[in-house]
């Protein structure tokens, strides 16, 4: 179906105008203007709670105007540093923000998708993280192929994670990937090898075509910071995660995780080899958060263990809770939410993690779904 | 009915701790024949599908369908073979819509992996957009009314709804056996009777598929089966034409009692 | 040789002991709840800060720090870690109760860190390691070579004193017929007039409060406490638990004295080997699970259909 001309005019205005929350919410100092903008998202909230049918004429519009939306979603993408005056620290943010929203993503195929608990995706971040930048440091090995070669790793990391997962359920599984992700973590911080607890450092910057990701962007007279580099780096990143998740998600493989989550043994009576696709569910998680490990290692070029520990995990996981389990965008959302808040609001950020607990526990109480709730699949537009 | 053995039982039993909830049952299904299974509540019933399905393991004796053993293979391995069931208490996906709900029925007659869907989504959306068409044509056939609420959320249904998307997303499997399991419970009458010419309507398409049928209710037993078998603490106590075994003396004291003369 | 043996052995029993203490609670907690309380480490680890605070509100008004003084800092940290279980479920954990299990069980971590951040915050400077007082500092010499510490005596005694009473409670008390009975069905329990939620809320007293003796001991045989033991704890305690078998007792008991002997073993072999604790007690947890999902003296519940 064609897009109409309001459908064009909802799908421009929305996204401009979030662009420019972000911009404004990125380059604030003052924390009046950043209450203010989370004032101005919570009431857009609070619209949408009490005018569905504002919500589903918003959703139409980006159904129908798929290709618009995401053409000019890419250009703002493009465009959006040269709108940050230079201000590297809010590039920065946008950094991290999205390698979180790959993470979230990754975990979003279990917890969402499968409904299965993984307290292990920290780990795996780690792994990818210490893979590129051990292969990076000691065998000079460069980036673009340090990266597949961390993601192998990870998976195979994801798969061994995932084999307890045939025999135990819930809880127990829950403590096995809290298991896991502790003991990388104490691994990480004993051997020698890996640094021990003062990490790897001096982890070289990638480049391309000649073009080393330390040095600034310079195109017609424009300058951006070496940041630059890794933000569009890091894009691009997200929109593989994208594709990839909605690949899955429109495939047999996501109506089976969807099936297993809802009902695990009417699931197997339905052909469903739930054994199978719970590995798979770990491995792709292993798989994506590797690349965003990888990535991580390679901007900061200074990693330890203490990145990748449990509260990242959980991190992550109420990042998804949050946004909304199985919903893509809304899980992005909970990731750019989630990150810059705390960065934003310096004078709680010793309450951090306190804060994450308890919105955690709220939104399990008060919105299981999250932000952006699950949507029913549609086929061919034919209802 | 072509007359030949389907699916055959032989000798099984189950023990869960001290309890012999299923203690040496022999059965044989013949292509095209409804087979009825009656018999008081905690009788072993349920127990009787879920071993022929792969959820419970026999403590002994076997199940064969079209003579191959299907001991120790995983319930998702028995459905592809060809046997599907419903459950007493409905077990449907409710978060996915009823559509959806019938094209995971499909799971095992589609292809697609992980390398298809990330790496040729247009085949395997392409697998996904046919395999939603038939899931239609499939509801259409089951109950206008449920495609016409193919849309919704499966929690959004009607009880006698969620019992016919039961049995079309067990259809969807393409079976050679169907396992109903009291499809019945929760209806009225009405919705008895139509539950009735809904099966009438399914077999009427699919002469080959044999269906057993758990059922309480007296007049759908009468009316759809072929034959019967009374199942009582585990044993099988009979086994006949409905009319035969309603007048046996230890099936009235089993189980048909007060009930059953009523309605007779 | 044998003095160090000896010394090896007591450790490996007060060790176990102190997990046990915790473990318990796990493993009668997921018998009425049906989903691990994943916060329960973390509720343990309160009571040694209430213990602190109760100690410095007592030495502001007597003078200096007396036995008695400890004593009674002990109890009221006991009784107000059982009261706060109470509490926490009252808020929190019982709305969870028809839920998913892993809505509750992702609750219930969220629940453990934010706890241990509100510790962190609310004591004095509760982020850093705290000291914390040997309970007893006597010695009995027994022979040329092996001291046995009061404190070891008091650990192993006083524990087992708690197992034997919470034995005795749920199989021969009302209260324990009826914690038994929601275990085992708790439909067919409120078909007979017992009240679940009140279950519930004994249960909670009674698992926080022998979790607060565990983590008063766990504390003092460290000589410190912080805010982040109750995680190490609680994995320590839960994994217990699995091992053995969740929902049953003597599984929890033997689970706890596996993972400290191995926890013993490690560190008098292995140099460093306290830094690897845990990689040795969880590798145990994962192999146990991955051969007898469902711990070493649980049996396999088939899901009725
Ligand atoms: N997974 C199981 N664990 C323990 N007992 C079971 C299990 N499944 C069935 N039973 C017991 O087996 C008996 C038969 O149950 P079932 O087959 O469900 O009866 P029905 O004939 O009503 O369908 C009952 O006593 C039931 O409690
Ligand atoms: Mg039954």
């Amino acid at each position: 179906m064609r897009p109409t001309f309001s459908d064009i005019t909802i799908v421009i205005a929305l996204e401009l105008i979030g662009a420019i929350l972000l911009r404004f919410f990125l380059l604030a100092d003052d924390w009046r203007i950043v209450g203010g903008i989370l004032l101005l998202f919570c009431a857009g909230f609070a619209v949408m709670q009490f005018r569905s049918d504002w919500e589903s004429r918003i959703g139409d519009a980006f159904n129908r105007g798929t290709r618009l939306a995401v053409g000019l979603a890419i250009l703002l993408v493009l465009l959006f540093p040269l709108a940050l005056n230079g201000n590297t620290y809010a590039l920065h943010l946008l950094i991290v923000s999205q390698l979180y929203a790959v993470l979230a993503i990754a975990l979003n195929f279990q917890l969402g998708s499968a409904n299965i608990p993984n307290f292990a995706t920290g780990a795996s971040y780690g792994i990818g993280a210490y893979v590129s930048a051990l292969l990076a440091i000691h065998f000079n090995v460069n980036f673009w192929l340090a990266l597949p070669a961390a993601a192998v790793a990870a998976t195979a990391f994801g798969f061994l994670l995932g084999v307890p997962s045939m025999r135990t359920r819930e809880s127990y599984l829950a403590l096995v990937t809290i298991a896991f992700g502790v003991v990388i973590h104490q691994l990480l911080n004993n051997f020698d090898w890996t640094g021990g607890p003062n990490g790897l450092v001096g982890i070289p910057a990638p480049s391309l075509f000649g073009h080393s990701f330390a040095s600034p962007i310079v195109i017609g007279g424009i300058k951006l910071p070496s940041q630059a580099n890794f933000y569009y780096l890091s894009a691009v990143l997200v929109g593989i995660a994208i594709i990839s998740a909605q690949r899955l998600h429109g495939s047999r493989i996501g109506l089976a995780w969807n099936a297993l989550r809802a009902d695990e043994l009417a699931a197997r009576c339905q052909g469903i080899n739930v054994i199978w696709y719970k590995v798979l569910a770990f491995a792709v998680d292993a798989f994506l958060a590797a690349f965003a490990g990888t990535i991580y290692a390679f901007y900061i070029s200074f990693i330890s263990p203490d990145n990748f520990t449990f509260l990242v995990s959980v991190t992550i996981m109420t990042m998804v809770i949050v946004g909304g389990m199985d919903n893509i965008f809304g899980v992005i959302v909970g990731a750019f939410l989630l990150t810059m808040l705390p960065e934003k609001l310096r004078a709680f950020s010793d309450y951090r993690i306190l804060f994450f607990g308890i919105v955690v526990i709220l939104f399990l109480m008060i919105r299981p779904e999250g932000l952006f709730p699950q949507r029913l699949r549609r086929y061919g537009g034919s209802e | 009915m072509s007359g030949h053995a389907v699916l055959r039982g032989e000798g099984l039993t189950i023990r869960f701790g001290g309890l012999v909830a299923m203690d040496g049952v022999d059965f044989v299904l013949q292509a095209g024949e409804i087979l009825g299974v009656i018999g008081p509540n905690g009788a072993g019933k349920s127990t009787l599908f879920n071993l022929i399905t792969g959820l419970y393991q026999p403590t002994a004796g076997k199940v064969f369908l079209n003579d191959r053993p299907l001991n120790g293979l995983p319930a998702h391995r028995i459905v592809q073979m060809g046997i599907s069931r419903t459950f007493q208490s409905s077990r449907l996906f409710t978060d996915l819509s009823v559509l959806d709900n019938v094209i995971i029925g499909m799971h095992c007659r589609t292809q697609s992996g992980v390398f298809d869907a990330m790496l040729r989504p247009s085949k395997a959306r392409g697998e996904l957009r046919q395999a939603a068409a038939k899931a239609g044509e499939l509801l259409r056939s089951v109950s206008a009314g449920l495609y016409d609420q193919r849309g919704r959320a499966a929690s959004e249904l009607a009880q006698a709804d969620r019992r016919r998307l039961e049995i079309a997303r067990a259809l969807a499997a393409e079976p050679k056996v169907l396992l109903l399991d009291e499809p019945s419970s929760g209806m009225d009458d009405r919705d008895t009777d139509a539950l009735i010419a809904d099966v009438r309507a399914i077999i009427a398409r699919r002469p080959e598929l044999s269906i057993m049928i758990i059922e309480h209710d007296m007049r759908l037993v009468a009316e759809l089966p072929h034959r019967v078998m009374v199942i009582e603490y585990g044993r099988k106590i009979a086994e006949g034409s409905f009319a035969d075994i309603r007048n046996m003396p230890r099936v009235q004291e089993a189980y048909l009692g007060r009930k059953a003369t009523a309605h007779a | 040789m044998a003095a160090e043996l000896m010394q090896q052995g007591l450790n490996w029993l007060t060790l176990g002991c102190i997990y046990a203490l915790i473990a318990v609670g796990f493993s009668l907690l997921f018998g009425v709840l049906k989903v691990i309380h994943f916060s329960h480490g973390d509720v343990s680890l309160v009571a040694p800060f209430v213990a602190l605070a109760a100690l410095q509100g007592w030495s502001a008004s007597a003078s200096g720090m007396s036995a008695i003084g400890l004593l009674v800092a002990c109890a009221i940290a006991v009784v107000a870690t059982g009261i706060l279980g109470v509490v926490l479920d009252w808020l929190v954990i019982r709305r969870f109760r028809d839920a998913p299990a892993m809505m509750a069980l992702v609750a219930t971590v969220a629940l453990g860190i934010a706890l241990r951040e509100s510790v962190g915050h609310i004591f004095p400077n509760g982020h850093n390691p705290q000291p914390f007082p040997r309970l007893i500092d006597a010695n009995f010499n027994v022979t040329e070579g092996f001291n046995l510490p009061a404190f070891n005596v008091l650990v192993i005694g006083s524990s087992i004193a708690v197992v034997v009473l919470l034995f005795l409670l749920l199989q021969h008390t009302p209260l324990g017929v009826r914690i038994r009975a929601v275990s085992q069905d708790r439909e067919a329990a409120r078909l007979m007039a017992i009240s679940p939620s009140s279950v519930f809320r004994a249960t909670f007293f009674i698992t926080s409060a022998i979790g607060g003796l565990g983590g008063l001991f766990y504390a003092s045989y460290a000589g410190v406490t912080r805010f982040d033991f109750g995680i190490q704890a609680g994995l320590i305690g839960f994994s217990a638990a699995v091992v053995g078998g969740l929902g049953s007792m003597p599984g929890a008991i033997i689970g706890s004295l596996l993972i400290a002997g191995l926890d013993t073993i490690v560190q008098a072999t292995l140099p460093d080997g306290a830094s690897y604790r845990l990689v040795f007690a969880f590798l145990l947890v994962i192999l146990v699970l991955v051969f007898r999902p469902a711990g070493l003296f649980g049996s396999v519940a088939v899901e009725k259909v």
